[in-house]
């Protein structure tokens, strides 16, 4: 967990600018450049599917998911992964308890895209990438729905 | 692999395919492992009562053709079928596929030409397929033939397109076929 201070602003800026400067890159968590912190950021609104349901940039301080609902698989890349993509299954819809940047607590409630960003983001400050959560490397979707 | 290997090593292409058992794995990668080489790419997986074998694997230069061809004897005296070819430069690197990426569905009951129809129709307008796999499912009485497929579409075409380009099949080959997008989100 993290105590509010102004380290954490500066991480926040960093975070942001390393989403901003990897192409098409929807969010960042502070693991990913090296900090053992549970904070993340992500921005959805630029991106082909996020960009009609969103809460622009997001920048989520001990993040929590108090509730969540549906499923939904989507193929997922990611900057850590480079060149590898899998399918991954994630809620539709999730409310998350965080600290802003300004350090008040804030409940959203979000869905789709910026719902897949916020789950896999958050997945980085508990070291768990989507590498983790497929059921096979290529075709874990058709095995799984021909075999059962 | 975002960039391609080393000018001094040799890459090979090797497809090892058997009547499944335990120990298939080990045999073939123990070979590799004591001539050194390493596996670059794989996919394996059963197909009927076979296991396959499909590796990219690479040694250090200079390594003959001949010297997988001969410890490989020995998977061929268990039963296993084996062929090794050798790359040349510009087919060692994994190219990402351009353009969307769109997965198709066919199921329907089971007939001659439901693969060479569909994959006749995705060829003929460039469309790349990148991935395959059909399966007979259902019972022996009605038996329903399944193939999934991915394939990157060119520039220009869209799902939908690729969607209608399909569409005359279902009717004829009585199937049904969905056309989805899965270009990866990066994240």
């Amino acid at each position: 967990m993290v105590a509010f201070d102004r380290g954490i602003s500066v991480l926040i800026e960093d975070l942001v600018d390393t989403m901003r400067a990897g192409p098409g890159s929807v969010g960042v968590a502070a693991p990913q450049i090296g900090v053992t912190l549970r904070v993340c950021v992500v921005d959805v609104s630029n991106s082909r599917l996020g960009r009609d349901c969103n809460h622009g940039l997001l920048a989520l301080v001990n993040p929590e998911i108090i509730t969540r609902e549906g499923a939904n698989i989507m193929r997922e890349g990611c900057m850590s992964v480079p060149d590898y993509t899998g399918d991954v299954e994630r809620s539709t819809l999730i409310t998350v308890r965080f600290l802003d940047q300004a350090g008040n607590s804030r409940e959203i409630t979000a869905i789709g895209f910026e719902a897949v960003a916020i789950q896999h983001e958050m997945d980085h400050l508990d070291g768990i990438l989507f590498l983790d959560r497929i059921a096979s490397l290529k075709t874990g979707l058709f095995r799984r729905k021909t075999y059962k | 692999m975002s960039e391609c290997r080393k000018d001094n090593l040799a890459h090979f292409a090797v497809t090892i395919i058997g009547k499944d058992r335990p120990g298939i794995v080990a045999d073939s990668a123990e070979i590799l492992y004591r001539l050194g080489c390493n596996v670059e790419d794989s996919s394996c997986t059963m197909l009927g009562g076979n296991f396959a074998m499909i590796l990219i694997i690479s040694h250090e230069k200079p390594f003959a053709k001949a010297r997988l061809s001969d410890e490989f004897r020995a998977l061929q005296e268990m039963g296993l079928s084996v062929y090794v070819r050798a790359l040349h430069e510009d087919e060692i690197c994994y190219r990402p596929p351009q353009g969307e990426l769109c997965l198709v569905s066919v199921y329907g009951s089971d007939k001659p030409g439901i693969v060479y129809r569909v994959t006749r129709e995705l060829a003929d307008r460039r469309i790349n397929i990148t991935d395959l796999n059909t399966r007979l499912i259902g019972s022996k009485e009605e038996p329903v033939y399944v193939m999934m497929l991915e394939a990157a579409l060119p520039e220009g075409l869209t799902v939908l397109d690729a969607e209608g380009i399909l569409e005359k099949l279902k009717k004829e080959l009585s199937v049904e076929i969905s056309v989805r997008v899965i270009t990866p989100v990066s994240l």
